[in-house]
């Protein structure tokens, strides 16, 4: 039996994981698209992001199918 | 400020910050290792994992009081700007800190079974209706989740791609995850039986924060109600103040009847007046200084030029400013704010304005 305890764990665990790759994705080609300001910035900076990314991306997926923010 | 991104934004200052931290940090978790192995010796001896986790978790929830006290110690009384200065260092450098008390705990008390430890976490007692046995880690990972969150999106990146409100009311939950964070120790501390020094520290420290604000905000309100509240006439020119009741390089906060406030500064032999909400996350440019010729932010160093309220170059940021005239040693104020980053020309001390 699947206990509600592991229903939230698996859910989470789905939810980062596809969080983790559309996050390397998003910091590769994403991020420039989203924030001009964006464009170039060091891998010290797109690591930062990372993980807010991870825990945003359904933000950040409709962010970047729209174009983002006008500069 | 927006000019393209950095990692990690650091100078001089916000170096020494840090290392201030990190060897309070350290210091703290030595002390208290030290102390407990002597206090608690012979049968009583705790081993060094639970020594650790009390270490690690006590470290992060004074730190999160700490962090939490900073911003209304700071608008009841200047001194504690610095601590403002570079709090979002502080904020992340506490979320590893809390992130340590939960790998470590976790994997002692939920890492040797077969059972993924998280799962394991959450369902380890099933006895949510019963206060003495409530499972209190599972509270402890709420919070965590939602800490992990906030540090995860203190880069200045989010808060220009999220809504300034969004972010606003995001980094709002963290009062959420210091409820929870009260209830984790509360009820962890009644199931171990050692002592309830615990639970009145975490009390105590609730009870302070409560008062801290609401004290702060009792201030601020009275302080917008006395004095010299003005009403925006039309373009009419308002009394603010008496030159010499400002502070050389330094400004006077004059609130608005509509809540909004002017920061009038006094600097160079000249008298600027701008708005005093501060374009990155709303600071209050009336309580900093003029650095190096520019108004700078108390919070985290934003500059802007006051007789232009732009931000000197390659910054970008733009606040609105005001105009200014001094008569008979008074400085009065135009209260309708110019659009942002406008010139307008300082009154001059002691000239024919
Ligand atoms: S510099 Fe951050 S609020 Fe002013």
């Amino acid at each position: 039996m699947v206990s509600f305890a592991e229903l939230i764990v698996s859910a989470l665990g789905l939810y980062a994981g596809i969080g983790i790759i559309f996050a390397l994705l998003f910091v590769t080609f994403g991020v420039a698209r989203v924030d001009p300001a964006a464009k170039g910035a060091p891998w010290g900076f797109r690591l930062i992001i990372l993980p807010g990314t991870v825990a945003l991306w359904p933000l950040m997926l409709m962010k970047w199918i729209g174009g983002g923010r006008r500069a | 400020m927006s000019h393209g991104y950095q990692a990690v934004l650091w100078n001089k200052h916000k170096r020494t910050y840090d290392l201030a931290v990190a060897g309070g940090i350290v210091a703290y978790i030595g002390t208290f290792i030290g102390v407990s192995m002597a206090t608690w010796s012979g049968p009583n001896i705790l081993s060094t994992e639970i020594l650790l986790i009390q270490a690690f978790g006590s470290c992060a929830f004074i730190m999160l009081t700490i962090i939490l006290s900073i911003g209304p110690l700071a608008r009841l009384n200047s001194i504690f700007n610095p601590l403002l200065y570079n709090r979002r260092h502080f904020g992340v450098m506490f979320f590893i800190v809390a992130l340590a008390h939960v790998i470590i705990a976790t994997f002692w008390y939920h890492g040797f079974g077969i059972v993924n430890p998280l799962v394991s976490i959450l369902s380890m007692n099933s006895e949510y209706d019963r206060i003495a046995q409530f499972p209190f880690e599972s509270l402890g990972f709420v919070a965590l989740l939602i800490l992990f969150v906030m540090a995860a999106t203190s880069h200045d990146f989010w808060l220009a791609n999220l809504k300034p409100g969004v972010w606003k009311a995001m980094h709002m939950f963290v009062y959420v995850a210091y409820g929870l964070l009260v209830l984790h120790v509360v009820l962890g501390a009644l199931q171990a039986e050692r002592s309830s020094l615990y639970t009145w520290l975490v009390i105590a420290s609730a009870v302070w924060l409560t008062v801290l604000h609401v004290l702060t905000g009792a201030r601020e309100t009275s302080k917008d109600h006395h004095g010299a509240v003005a009403a925006r006439d039309g373009g009419h020119w308002m009394a603010v103040a008496a030159l010499d009741d400002i502070p050389n390089d330094r400004a006077r906060i004059v609130p608005m009847k509509d809540g909004e406030r002017i920061a009038v500064f006094k600097y160079d032999g000249k008298v600027s007046a701008v708005s005093n909400v501060c374009a990155h996350q709303n600071g209050p440019l009336g309580e900093g200084k003029i650095v190096d010729g520019c108004i700078t932010c108390p919070w985290h160093g934003y500059q802007y030029n006051p007789d232009n309220g732009q931000s000197p170059p390659p910054f970008t940021e733009k606040i609105p400013t005001y105009k200014v005239k001094i008569e008979g040693g008074h400085v009065f104020v135009d209260p309708t704010p110019l659009p942002p980053g406008t010139p307008v020309a300082p009154a001059i001390i002691g000239g024919n304005a």
